[in-house]
């Protein structure tokens, strides 16, 4: 059949239209983009063949410092749903994240833990320390969060959504039963937990340890001689044998702090490196969110002298943390 | 031996440079970006003799005398200075900038600005000796500074840093004089005692070759000159080269003149 | 607590420190100074903000290599070369082309410290971990220094300290007097690129104390401040060595007594504080100092010249030179001159009239040129020479 001038027209009008079609008539998964592994982990759980996950900062990489690049930018526009952790974790990214918000669906997950439950920050009003998944209880809280988030964007798949999260947070909870078994088996005079911030801060009150940190809750608020000083002491006081590294953060300050006792006579050392702000390498146990508090908690345990099995809850830990 | 210019020939007839002059120049020229400054001189600096280079202003006096202490880089040329090129008879030959060159805040008093005259002596690490301040001290004494020795250099008159700077020359006991535009700027009273200094210094035997501006006190001060306006005008004693013809040539109309007096 | 830390009381931590920072003061301020007699102290501005590149490809260059992307001396290396390849930039540009040395200053600082910012963004995106704290060189992080970094410091410190001593007389005669010191047989090419040399050595050395932002104020304000105190370069160096290790070594254990304060910041701090000090109260060439001398040789003029008018039977006008007269006990309250006064009024007619005499007098030139309407002329000529000269005021008397 040839093709008429008039076809030719209708055509061309209904190519605009075709192009205007909502983008996710090309593939049917929703789009999302977390800001943090932790939550890019849960997101992909609760989420399944559903969603299509991308993650912000990968295994190292600092939240608190972490600024957008024009690719995140780019990513987050063409997301429907972005999954941020709020409680001014991402401090950089704060005012895009809320000028996003009034555009498309932003949910800050992490406030979806209830206020009685966070801790106050010492010299900021109205500020908590964000560092929740630390506890397994109150991540439980959060991936309810992401659900409701995914729900609200895609309610025809609530169901789906609804019975991933529920299975996961059963696992979740077997992790927190580990996590108090094996930090009770820490002697109490032991129960000291020193590392370069102060990411631990739930740890210790929900496990009965007094948590320490060289810089604040935020890694961009510089150390000062005298806190190491101030550290120094308190390691030779309470003979305390290890403190900790963490991934995403500077060792320089924990070396130092070895240092500084080491001249006191008083013998450190680093008990295992910790992932306090960012998860292990993506495709290993440490990459998740499980297997990443697993991690923790059994270095933790097995340097201060508690008693452990190095291979974690199920054995899977690799070697060596 | 050395042939003078014939001026009133207009031809230029090359000079045949004695070995061991105490400056010989052959061929020099030097541009600034495309612009030459001095263009293929030849001049032989004529041992024991006071020289004056002298010249409109931008002719390249001050450039030539750069040139051939190596302070700026020729297009093409060959300088030697005792027979040898400048890089090994720097021990003989002393220079004096012109006054304009140099950071008059530098923190430095007068006594040191003449024992800088000796760091070729004392190498990096060398101590200054007494003996060798007595020397510096005869020095600023010889040019009547000598009541200045701890002033900070930036508080002395023009006349009075010009005489600071012959006796950082004197200090270095040279056999070599270049010296730019001695007399710029400085009193009747320097300029007197400068000359003095000279004339003391070429009864010694040495050679003296200065850029100078006054074409009044040529034939005073100088036996010889070189007339330089990017190429060579004229060079030879007082009376063979500082004419009138040859004047012309070098100024153009540029000459205001009536006071001057010249040979023939 | 202050004085805990000011006599190295705080523990291993501060001491290291302040140890660190005293000897980078040293030498920073000694270095400065030669920056700074030589104008070149913009150059070293340059050259710290170049170093910020040349971290970050260290850092990317380590980790590809499978190692500690954070390993100092490797970033040092790093620093360090992209550092002199900011200062060739800066030579080239001011040699090969028509653009002044500011001009080239500020386009290498503003392009290399911008590509360093761009590879910092890449790499905190870096699969890598760890990366945290390369941000820590630009306003430095003393709470992490250890013992090797404390090492590299003295070393380095060391070695540039023997250089200013080898090389003080060329680098000296090349900010002064560069044509002469040619012509005397001084490379100055090579003498000008030891000197940014030796301040891309503390730049680097010093990175991790004050961060390459604030390492110019260490290089150049001590420097400044000792100007006040000598005018002889030798001496400004040394001063300025002192200068700068007193406010390392303040500033470090300031920032160790007290909690939250940055080491980097307060030294410069210290710096400043000496600098308007020095200033303000130098001797002889403070600004107290200069208005008070200002203010002596004034009242100084105005007798002068008041006894002039005395002596001459002319009247004083000006308030002030009637008040200092009166202070001074040569006039009255109301005017009429006491017999101090009179008698000094006398001297100083007299030694003016003997001025105008020498001055006429071609033989005494120099002595002629020390006139300043105050030195009395018996401070310049022998008595005989006064004698001979007395005999001319009175023409009868020949």
């Amino acid at each position: 059949m040839t093709l008429s001038r008039r076809h030719l027209l209708k055509l061309s009008a209904a190519l605009p239209l075709a192009a205007a079609a909502p983008a996710f008539a090309a593939t049917d998964k929703l789009s999302v983009v977390a800001t943090t592994g932790m939550i890019a982990d849960a997101a992909m759980i609760v989420g399944g063949d559903l969603v299509e996950v991308q993650t912000l900062m990968g295994p190292g990489v600092d939240p608190h410092a972490y600024r957008q690049t024009r690719t995140d930018i780019v990513a987050m526009n063409r997301a429907d749903l972005v999954l941020w952790h709020g409680l001014y974790l991402e401090a950089q990214m704060e005012e895009l994240l809320l000028e996003l918000a009034e555009k498309k669906p932003v949910v800050a997950v992490g406030e979806a833990v209830p206020q009685d439950k966070l801790i106050a920050h010492e010299d900021y009003d109205g500020r908590f320390d964000p560092h929740v998944w630390m506890v397994p209880a109150l991540w439980g809280d959060v991936v309810r969060g992401v659900q409701a988030a995914m729900t609200e964007v895609a309610p025809d798949q609530a169901e789906m959504f609804e019975a991933n999260a529920t299975a996961y947070i059963a696992e979740i909870e077997r992790l927190g039963a580990y996590t108090k078994d094996a930090l009770t088996t820490v002697p109490t005079e032991a129960r000291v937990l020193l590392t370069a911030h102060d990411a631990f801060g739930y740890f210790g009150s929900d496990y009965g340890f007094e948590v320490m940190g060289i810089q604040g809750i935020s890694t961009e608020s510089e150390a000062g001689l005298d806190r190491i000083a101030e550290l120094v002491d308190l390691l030779v006081e309470r003979d305390i044998g290890a403190v900790f590294v963490e991934t995403s953060v500077s060792d320089r300050n924990i070396k130092a702090l070895i240092e500084g006792a080491a001249a006191k006579g008083h013998d450190v050392k680093i008990g295992g490196e910790l992932y306090s702000d960012a998860m292990g390498e993506p495709g290993t146990y440490e990459g998740t969110y499980l297997g990443m508090i697993d991690h923790n908690v059994t270095t933790i345990a097995g340097a201060l002298g508690g008693n452990v099995p190095s291979g974690g809850m199920d054995g899977k830990l690799s070697a060596g943390g | 031996m050395n042939v003078t210019l014939a001026a009133d020939h207009g031809v230029l007839t090359p000079v045949e440079a004695r070995a061991d002059a105490p400056l010989a120049v052959r061929g020099l020229t030097v541009s600034y970006g495309e612009k030459p400054a001095v263009f293929s001189v030849d001049a032989t600096f004529e041992p024991g003799a006071m020289t004056a280079i002298v010249g409109p202003n931008g002719a390249g006096k001050s450039t030539l005398l750069k040139a051939a202490l190596g302070i700026v880089t020729p297009l093409s040329g060959q300088i030697t200075c005792f027979g040898q090129p400048m890089s090994k008879a720097r021990a003989r030959v002393a220079y004096v900038p012109q006054r304009a060159s140099v950071d008059w805040d530098f923190p430095t008093h007068v006594i040191d600005v003449v024992t800088m005259g000796l760091y070729r002596q004392l190498g990096l690490l060398g101590r200054l000796k007494a003996r060798q301040v007595t020397e510096a001290m005869d020095c600023l004494a010889r040019v009547g500074m000598d009541g200045f020795a701890d002033r900070q250099i930036g508080q002395l008159s023009g006349g009075q840093q010009q005489r600071v700077f012959l006796a950082r020359a004197l200090a270095q006991k040279a056999d070599l004089y270049l010296l730019d535009e001695p007399f710029a700027g400085v009193d009747a009273a320097t300029e007197k005692a400068i000359i003095a200094v000279l004339h003391e210094v070429k009864r010694q035997g040495k050679t003296v070759v200065a850029v100078h501006h006054d074409l009044a006190t040529v034939p005073e001060y100088f036996d010889r000159v070189l007339m330089i306006n990017t190429n060579v005008i004229a060079e030879g004693t007082v009376a063979d080269a500082f004419t009138e013809a040859n004047l012309h040539k070098a100024y153009g109309g540029r000459l205001a003149t009536a006071q001057m007096r010249v040979a023939g | 607590m202050l004085i805990e830390a000011l006599t190295l009381q705080l523990g291993y931590n501060a001491t290291l420190v302040t140890i660190g920072a005293t000897l980078l003061g040293l030498t920073a301020g000694a270095v400065g100074t030669f920056l700074y007699v030589g104008k070149r102290a913009l150059v070293s501005d340059a050259i710290s903000h170049a170093t910020l590149p040349g971290i970050g490809l260290a850092f990317i260059a380590m980790v590809m290599l499978g190692g500690d992307g954070r390993a100092l001396p490797g970033l040092l290396i790093g620093s360090a070369l992209s550092a002199w390849v900011g200062l060739l930039c800066v030579s080239w540009l001011t040699y090969r082309t028509r653009l002044t040395e500011d001009a080239a200053i500020g386009a290498v600082l503003s392009v290399f410290f911008g590509a360093g910012i761009v590879l910092l963004t890449v790499i905190q995106s870096m699969r890598a971990g760890r990366q945290a704290g390369l941000e820590d060189f630009l306003l430095g992080s003393t709470a992490g220094m250890l013992w090797n970094d404390a090492v590299i410091l003295a070393v380095g410190g060391a070695i540039v300290l023997g250089l200013v001593l080898l090389l003080h007389r060329p680098m000296a005669l090349v900010a002064f007097d560069p044509d002469y010191a040619t012509a005397t047989g001084t490379d100055v090419r090579r003498t000008e690129l030891a000197m940014m040399g030796l301040a891309l050595a503390i730049t680097v050395v010093g990175l991790k104390v004050v961060g390459l932002i604030l390492i110019v104020a260490l290089l150049i304000i001590p420097a400044v401040a000792a100007r006040f105190w000598s005018d002889r370069v030798e001496r400004v160096v040394l001063i300025a060595g002192g200068i700068g290790g007193v406010s390392g070594y303040a500033g470090a254990a300031v920032s160790a007594s007290a909690p939250d304060l940055p080491t980097g910041p307060i030294i410069v701090l210290m710096a400043f504080g000496i600098f308007a000090l020095s200033l303000l109260f130098a001797p002889d060439r403070g600004v107290l100092a200069v208005f008070l001398r200002h203010r002596r040789f004034q009242a100084r003029v105005h007798v002068r010249q008041g006894l002039l008018a005395l002596a001459q039977g002319q009247p004083i006008y000006e308030r002030l030179t009637l008040r200092l007269m009166r202070r001074a006990g040569l006039i009255r309250a109301d005017g009429v001159a006491t017999e101090t006064g009179k008698a000094q009024a006398a001297r100083a007619l007299l030694d003016e009239r003997r001025w105008e005499i020498l001055r006429a007098d071609s033989r005494h030139e120099w002595a002629a040129a020390r006139y300043d309407g105050l030195t009395p002329l018996e401070r310049v000529l022998t008595p005989d020479q006064l004698v001979e000269l007395d005999r001319s005021l009175r023409p009868e008397g020949v």
